[in-house]
Parts: C-alpha cells; structure tokens; sequence
C-alpha cells in the first residue's frame, strides 16, 4: 500500500489505575488502516481489543484510565496531541462508534430521533427541521421501516436488532470516513446479525468508508474482513490481510484459535488461562500457552512484529531467524537445548 | 443413564432424599448447645429478675481488690441489651469465626476504606466504654458543692477532666452513660429491625400472590407516615421509660428495611437454585431458612447497620425534647441541659454532643464500607 | 394512563383511610387518652368541679360511649375541618395551625429550594469526577451532615454565631415583619442548620442515581457523537437520573425537613407548627397534638400521590398497568 494510512497506531498503552493494582490493558499496539478498507480486530475476552478502540478517539474513562505512550495518527495528525476540543470535534463526525449492547446504547427517556437529531446538529449547522429529515434518511438507509413514523418511537419500543441498526444510523450521522464498531453482532441472533454484516458491507461500498470491526468471531472475520489484527493480552501477535491470515497462519497463536473453528477434527480447547493483567508475565505473553514455547519466549520483551511476505507481520521469535517457519513440535525441546537454554 | 460410557461414573447414583430426616431433626453441636445455654440463661435470668427483683437493689456487689465496686442492677433495657449481644455473638461474631476464607476476603475489602478502619476502632473503643465505663468510672451523682466546674483543658482538674453540670454531676461520667444508652439503643433496635424486616420481606417474597400484597400495602401505609412524627406521636401516648422507647423506635423503623429484604429476596427467588430445592422436594420452611435467608443475609446487615445511626439519632432528639426517660442521662438529655447554660458552662451542651456527633459518623462510615465490602453488586 | 390516576387515587384515598383509623385506634388504647388526669387536675386547681372538668375534657376529645361512637366522631371531625378545640389556646385547632403554618414555612421553604437545587448540584458533579478530590471533599461533606445531630448543630452555632460573636440572634422574635430583612437575617441560622443535613442527603441520592448512569452505555454513545462534557451531563446523566430522584425528594428529603424544622422551631424559638406541636405535647392538649401530628402525614400522601404521577409522566418506559 503506498498511499498513507487513514489512521496508524503507534505503539499504544493504555492503562488503568485500580484498586488492586495498574491494569495494563493496551500494551504496546501498532497497527494501520487504509481508507475504504474493513480490518478486524480479533482476540479473545480480555486481550484489549475494545481498549484499543476506545483509545482512538479517548472514550475511556480518564480517570481511572490513562494513555501513558504511543500516538494515534488519523489523516496525519496525532490525536493522543489534540486538545479535548480537537478530539471531540472528531467524534462523530469523522469517527463514528457502534458499541457491543444494542439494549444499553440508547438512552431511554429520548426519541430516537432526538438522539439521531444530536448527532447531527452537535457537528453540522442545520436547521432542526432539516436535522429531522435528515434522521428519517438515515433510519430509512440501515432499513427501519416505516422511518417518518418510527422515528418519534423510543428506543424501548424497539427490537434488539432494529436498535443496532438505529445505532448504526446514529454513527453515519455525519458520514464519517471511519466507522469503529465493537463486536456489533455479538448481542444479536444469527439471522439478526447477517442481516446487520450485510447492512456493514453495504454501508462500505455506499459511502467508502473505513471499518474497524471488532470480534471474536473467526467467522464474521472471514466474511467482512480486509486485513485482520490478532491481539492477545494488550499486544498484537500478528496482522496481515485476511486470506495470509487464514491460509498461513503465522502466530501459535492464530493457528489455535483457527484450530479452534467449529468443523476442524478434534476440536482441542486452547489450555492455559489469560495472563494477570496486572503483572503480565515477561517474553511474550502468550508462552504461557503455546506449544511452541522455548526458555527464548519467556524473558526480556514481546518480539517486535516482524514482515514475512506479503501483506503479514508476526510477533514471534521463531520467525526471526530468517527461517519463516514454526519448529516442528518434537524439536520445540531440542531447541531450547541447543541455544542453551538462555535464562 | 447409559452403561457403555460410564466406567469412572458407576460409584454415582441417585439416592432418594429423606426430608423427614433434615426437616425434624435438628442436629446438636457444641454450637446449637452453647446457643441455647447461653441465650436461654439470659432470658430466664431476665424474668426472674422481673419477678422477683428488686428495683433498687443490685443483684450482687462485688469489690474485686477494694478499687472498683461492681454492683449490676439490670433493668429491662440492661437485660434486652444482654441478650442482644449474646445473639449477635451467636450469629455474627462466630459464623465469622468459622469461615476464616470469606472473613479475610471481607476483612481485605473492608480494609481499602480507612475512614471505616478508624470509625470501627473508635466504635469498639465506645462499645467498651459504654459496657464496662459505668462499673469502672462510676455513675454521675449530684453534688451542689462541685457546680459549673471546667473541664480540664479549659482551667479545671483532672478530677473532672469534662467539667461538671448545674448540679455537680460530672460530664466525664454523663459521657459514658451517654455512650451506654446510645449503644443499647442501637444495637437493640438493629436486632429488632433484622429479625421484622427479614420475617416480613423474605415471607411476602416467597409467597408473593395475595401475601405479598397485603404484607406490602401495610408496609406502604406505615411508610407513608413520616418517621419522625410516627415515634413522636407513640411516644407521647405510650412513651416514658428507655426499655418502652426502644421498643417504639425498633417497631416503628422496620418497614424500609423490609422492602428492602423483599426486593433482593425476589431477585434470589428467581434464581434456580431456588427451583433446583423446590424439585427435589424440599418444604417451604427449609427454603425459606436454608436458601433464601443466608443470600439475602449480606443485604440485611448492611441495611441494618446504616440504620444504626438514625436510632441512636432519634433517642437523641427525644432526650432533648424532653420525651426521653426522665431517669437515664444520655446524650441527648445532657445537651438539653447544657442549652440554658450556654453562655457560662458551654462544655455542657458541647462534650456530649462532639461525642454523639462522632458515634453516628461512625457508625456512617462503617456501614458504608460495609455494603461495598459485603454487597458487591451494589458499586 | 386515566385508568392509572383513578386507581392511584382510589388507592390514597384508602390508604388515608386506614392511616387515620390507625392514628385513632393508637390514641384510643393509650393510657393518657384514657385518663385525662392532667387537664382534670389543672381545671379542678382553678376553681371547677372534677365531674365537669371530666365532662368538659371528653366533650372536647369527641368522647362517646363506645370505641365506635368516638371513631365516627373523629372521622366526621376531621372530613369537615372540626378538628376540636385546643385546651391551651382555647380556639378552634384550625385557627391555631392557621395562625401558625406561615413561621414555618418562611424557613422551610428556602430552605428545600436550596437543599434540592445544591444537593442535586453537588451530587451530579460528584458522579461526573469521581475520585476526584472534589469528590472526596463532597464526601465527606455528606458523611458530616447526615450524622451532625441537627439540634447539636444548631446549638453549636448558636454559640459561635450568637453569643461569642454576636453577629446573629439567639432567639427569634416575630416583631419583625415576615418579609423584612431583619426577619431574613434571623432565619438564616435556622435554615442553614435546615439545610446541612438535607443538602448532605440530597446529594448521596443524587451521586448514587447519577453514578448508574454515568457508565451506562449510552452515555458512551453520546460522547462518540461528539458531544460536550456539559451537554452529556445534563442530557444523558442529569435527565435519566431526574426520574428517580423525584421519588427520594418528596420521600425523604420533606420527611427530614418536617423533622429538622420540629427541633429548630424549638431551639430558636420560632412560632411555627413544630413549636405549637411540641407545647401542646408538654401541655398534653390532646387535639392540637393530633391536629399538628395529621398535617405532616397529609402532606406525605399528597406528596407520594404527586411524586408518582410525576413518576409516570417523566419516564416513558413505564407501563401504566405496572405498579
């Protein structure tokens, strides 16, 4: 890609100050999108996907959250720089957000309309007549039907599907050139959630927009994404378009978690648990669980994200030496002999 | 239940539970004996003290090394306050005992709040003040000779290191007494509100239907009255001595709790542990006891803590109006009488009042790390 | 939504019925009803015969014969405002509330404007900065007043204020007419001490309700549109909380303002109901003492009536068929 990045994360670190200790949510994150290209964030529970997100345009709260390092460049400019101004000046209006719970999203005691209306009048200078017409658009265009009665209903009188759809159009508001949506489909049903990737895909093509898709979901991954980005414990393991991704998955693990997919032979859970969040281990933060482990994976840093061909990087010490391949298991011992076994 | 499957699994049956068996008996620890030893003593002790004790004269003078004279005279309220300890010792302080894991996991949390650490050592230091302080440091008497003296750090003596009353009687003693009263106000009052609005609540919301709302509308009706004027109100017709005041705040008071007991036992009710013991057959007593109460137990105590304040507040405001019992000091009485004096003897109005003032901030402070530390879905 | 009113209704109509039953039977089965020992004693001293003091104090009571013959005289007595005679004052206890309800509320009424518009204040702003040092001083701002014995306090400042410095009256004094701004000055001890403790409630109900919308999700949402920390606050935090604020306002935060005013027409000596209601207690004049009992309990029903219907009305995702 030669053109410059929409937004490029730089070694970002968000961390939260708790009661029991700092919260090391996002450690150390990099990552690009294009415009007009859709990237999945993929991880599982608790590996900061979400964090990262909120970072990009600071919805965490601040306190107890805090981004201690790294910058966040959107159209050029680093956004970690901005005044509050500044930041909200993007909100919304170049960056829209979908979250994860359509239930919660909306606030109860206004129209839906109203909260559409908002959005558009807290950036753009429109008459409110105008503003409501303009809400009747865009419920009409993430298919509410029947929009010029609907939009004077409140949000309780709406199903879970029809929400997010209404949260979707609150986002597009101002057409925005990146649209950040946080596992939008996970709350939904199936059928529900088609209906609303479709919705996705359409919207993209439409109004050539960025996506940043957030999910768990290998599968909704596969359908949507461009380039995808695993991220485990607060830190990328590996990021690359989405066909690299899954035809040669680099990181142990990536490969686990495509083993994970349902229709695989054997299906073998990933063993091990998430690492503490508040003293994350040292090395890189998934030794505790891969099969692939040597004593080199458990001191000093998370190995930077190293270029393998292709649109693909991967933070993983067995692709250093330039032999572009994982050991094969049998020698994973035989190796840490051979090194010596650094400690 | 298949066969082929289970090689690990044939030492697992299902047996068939006899509920006769837990329903009657009833089994006789050390703990259940002690419980009813100890608290059934204390009640007996009571009625005969009633029945045949004499108003005036302690039960027994004891002078231990000729220092200190320990000559008890419990009255009802002595007595009920007796009997509440002992009951909360039972069912507080020993649970707490035996489950060393959850008591150092609450412990951990309560810690975090160190306005409520300090508020527990002061309230332990005024508990034990307010239990042994009248035995060690005597009762106020009167004493013309001794009148309007300062307190110590304002150019009096150490003989009377608060000053002393119109009277003579000494602040420093009046104090303690205070503490006493209020101490037993609380402590017996917060019993009396766990055990009514935990009968009533868990009650109205495992029978729900025509229980409930019976339960609940009486429970609506006497919260509509406005609290204050409710005690002031029965006080007046039937108030008088301490032990009848106690027992006015305690039934007056009641109600919120209970909505409060309900409500979390409503939401415990649709738990399906709850159909899991409907299913195997176990009665609607057990349920009750065994299920409902210990989960909803966190919510109880809290709220009874929290309410802690506003009784001994209440007494207060009544000693001072003059609707207390005329022959007990407490804090409130005290102040009352340090207001004529204002100008020339302010410690009087002002030492019980710093006092009562820090008790109830206490007692604040605790039941609020309480509910953070006992409650956690409340944060 | 009418029928909801109409049952609401019915249901304060049924509660006041039972409420006043109560009141009665509490009166009726109590030593002091029975006796009239006192105002019998009193009269006898100057100068009437026992039989007919006896007479007069149950002619006064609307004694009758039987439990129910003096139930149905108390029930019509209140229904047409007949709500006997004070044995202190001697007029009508209607005339005496009359004269005496506006000292009360001079004082009661700034104060709630204050209390409730601070309180909420304080509180949302709490929720918005937690754990801000604001936050903590506010804290423990309302951990104070909550547990400052309101007749301590006032006495406290009556002391500081009063007689060491001078700078305020110690006792009221009604020569002052009600709008004048000696009467103004006098008060403000009295509804500063009114205040504390309500503002000090207030704002914990305030900070806890605002603090369940101020990580709810949709606030998030409103913060991805772009919208300022102002306009969230009261849009998205303030608004929602409204609804069940309103509850805890006529609920608590009146109860406690009756309550307070009681102890500090006392102190200060202020000729309102709470004075009158406190001498007739000591006086043991049985009429004026239920008359000044009944009008904060009135006040509480319609109060809840009003609150509920505002409840309603303010928050559309209640069904009217619920309870």
């Amino acid at each position: 890609m030669t053109e410059q990045p929409l937004l490029s994360i730089r070694d970002l670190k968000t961390h939260f100050h708790t009661d029991d200790g700092v919260v090391k949510a996002v450690d150390g994150v990099s990552f690009d999108v294009h415009r007009g290209e859709t990237v999945c964030i993929v991880g599982e529970s608790g590996s900061g996907k979400s964090v990262t997100s909120e970072s990009i345009t600071q919805l965490i709260p601040m306190p107890p959250g805090e981004i201690v390092e790294g910058s966040v460049y959107y159209d050029g400019n680093d956004i970690t720089a901005m005044t509050e101004d500044g930041v909200r000046s993007l909100r919304g209006s170049q960056i829209g957000h979908v979250f994860q719970n359509p239930q919660g999203a909306l606030n109860p005691v206004y129209t839906v309309g109203y909260q559409i209306r908002e959005a558009i009048l807290s950036h753009r200078d429109v008459s409110k007549a105008e503003a409501r017409e303009l809400a009747v658009e865009l419920l009409e265009e993430v298919g509410i039907p029947e929009a010029p009665t609907r939009v004077d209903d409140y949000p309780h009188e709406f199903s879970g599907g029809m929400k997010q759809r209404v949260v979707i159009a609150i986002a597009l508001a101002c057409d925005p050139e990146m649209l950040i949506a946080d596992e939008p489909t996970t709350a939904l049903d199936v059928t529900i959630e088609a209906q609303i990737l479709d919705l996705f895909r359409h919207l993209q093509q439409e109004l050539d927009m960025s996506i940043i898709f957030i999910t768990h979901d290998l599968g909704v991954v596969a359908e949507i994404a461009d380039r995808v980005v695993v991220m485990y414990a607060g830190k990328v393991m590996e990021t690359g378009s989405v066909e690299k991704i899954f035809e040669n998955p680099a990181h142990p693990y990536t490969k686990a978690l495509l083993e994970c997919l349902p229709g695989q032979a054997g299906l073998e859970p990933i063993p091990g648990a998430l690492p503490s969040v508040t003293d994350p281990p040292n090395g890189c933060r998934f030794h505790d669980r891969c099969p692939y482990a040597i004593d080199m994976c458990r001191t000093g840093e998370q190995p930077p994200l190293h270029d393998l061909p292709g649109d693909h990087a991967v933070s993983c010490i067995h692709y250093e030496d330039g032999d572009g391949d994982l050991p094969e298991l049998e020698d994973v011992d035989r190796m840490d002999a051979a090194i010596g076994g650094a400690r | 239940m298949s066969t082929d499957t289970d090689s690990k699994h044939a030492d697992v049956t299902f047996e068939d539970i006899d509920w006769e068996e837990y329903d009657g008996a009833r089994e006789f620890t050390p703990l259940m004996l002690a419980k009813i030893l100890v608290l059934g003593g204390i009640t007996l002790a009571w009625v005969l003290d009633w029945q045949f004790g004499s108003h005036r004269d302690p039960l027994f003078t004891v002078d231990p090394a000729g220092i200190l004279e320990i000559a008890p005279n419990p009255g009802n309220v002595e007595w009920l306050f007796t009997l509440t300890i002992a009951v909360l010792f039972f069912y507080v302080v020993v649970p707490l005992y035996l489950n060393p894991r959850m008591t150092r996991h609450y412990w951990r949390e309560f810690k975090k709040n160190k306005a409520a650490v300090v508020s527990l050592v002061f309230l332990g230091f005024i508990f034990l003040l307010a239990v042994f302080g009248p035995f060690i440091f005597g009762r106020p008497e009167i004493d013309i000779t001794n009148a309007y003296q300062p307190p110590v750090f304002a150019g009096g003596t150490w003989a009377h290191p608060f000053g002393t009353m119109q009277s003579g009687e000494d602040v420093f003693q009046i104090v303690i007494i205070g503490a006493r009263v209020s101490m037993m106000v609380g402590l017996i009052g917060c019993l009396m509100i766990i055990v009514l609005a935990s009968a009533v609540g868990t009650t109205a919301a495992y029978f729900g239907g025509m229980v409930d709302e019976v339960l609940m509308r009486f429970v609506d009706i006497m919260l509509t009255f406005p609290t204050f004027f409710l005690i002031l109100y029965v006080v007046f017709l039937y108030g008088g001595d301490l032990f009848t005041i106690i027992l006015i705040l305690g039934l007056t008071t009641w109600t919120a709790t209970s909505r409060l007991v309900r409500s979390e036992a409503l939401q415990r009710n649709e738990e399906q542990y709850i159909d899991a013991a409907k299913n195997v057959g176990a009665g609607e007593r057990w349920i009750i006891t065994r299920h409902l109460v210990p989960n909803v137990s966190n919510t109880i105590i809290t709220a009874a803590t929290l309410v802690i304040p506003s009784l001994i507040l209440y007494e207060a405001v009544l000693a001072f109006l003059g609707f207390g019992d005329p022959n007990v000091w407490s804090w409130g009485r005290a102040i009352s009488v340090g207001r004529s004096d204002l100008q020339n003897a302010w410690w009087i109005a002002t030492m019980p009042g710093v006092f009562l003032f820090l008790t109830v901030l206490a007692f604040n402070f605790l039941g609020d790390a309480l509910r953070d530390a006992l409650d956690p879905r409340h944060e | 939504m009418k029928a909801y009113i109409a049952k609401r209704l019915a249901w304060t109509f049924f509660a006041t019925w039972v409420t006043l039953t109560i009141t009665f039977i509490l009166m009726d089965l109590s030593p002091i009803s029975a006796s009239g020992a006192e105002f019998v004693d009193q009269q006898v001293q100057a100068g009437m015969d026992a039989d007919e003091a006896r007479e007069l104090y149950e002619e006064q009571l609307g004694y009758g014969d039987t439990m129910w013959d003096r139930y149905v005289n108390f029930m019509v007595g209140l229904a047409t405002l007949d709500w006997g005679l004070s044995t202190t004052y001697n007029q009508p206890v209607v005339d005496v509330i009359a004269n005496s309800w506006i000292y009360s509320f001079q004082y009661v009424f700034p104060a709630t404007v204050i209390s409730v518009v601070l309180g909420f204040a304080i509180g949302l702003y709490s929720a918005t900065h937690q754990y801000t040092r604001e936050d903590y001083a506010a804290t423990l701002f309302a951990f104070t007043g909550i547990s400052l014995p309101n007749f301590w306090f006032a006495i406290m400042l009556i002391l500081i204020f009063g007689v060491y410095l001078g700078w305020f009256p110690i006792f009221y004094s009604t020569e002052h007419g009600l709008l004048s701004l000696e009467n103004a000055h006098q008060l403000v001890l009295p509804v500063v001490v009114l205040s504390t403790s309500a503002i000090a409630s207030e704002m914990r109900y305030a900070r806890a309700e605002s603090l369940e919308y101020v990580h709810a999700e949709f606030v998030k949402t409103a913060r991805a549109k772009g919208l300022s920390e102002g306009q969230v606050t009261v849009r998205h935090i303030f608004r929602p909380a409204m609804v069940p604020l309103i509850t805890i306002l006529v609920g608590d935060i009146l109860g406690l303002l009756f309550a307070g005013g009681y102890v500090i027409e006392v102190i200060f000596q202020i000729p309102g109901l709470g004075l009158v209601s406190y001498e007739a207690i000591i006086q043991q004049d049985m009429p004026l003492v239920l008359a000044t009992v009944l009008v904060p309990v009135f006040i509480a029903i319609i109060g809840n009536l009003i609150q509920d219907l505002c409840y309603t009305i303010l928050d559309p995702r209640i069904d009217f068929g619920d309870r």
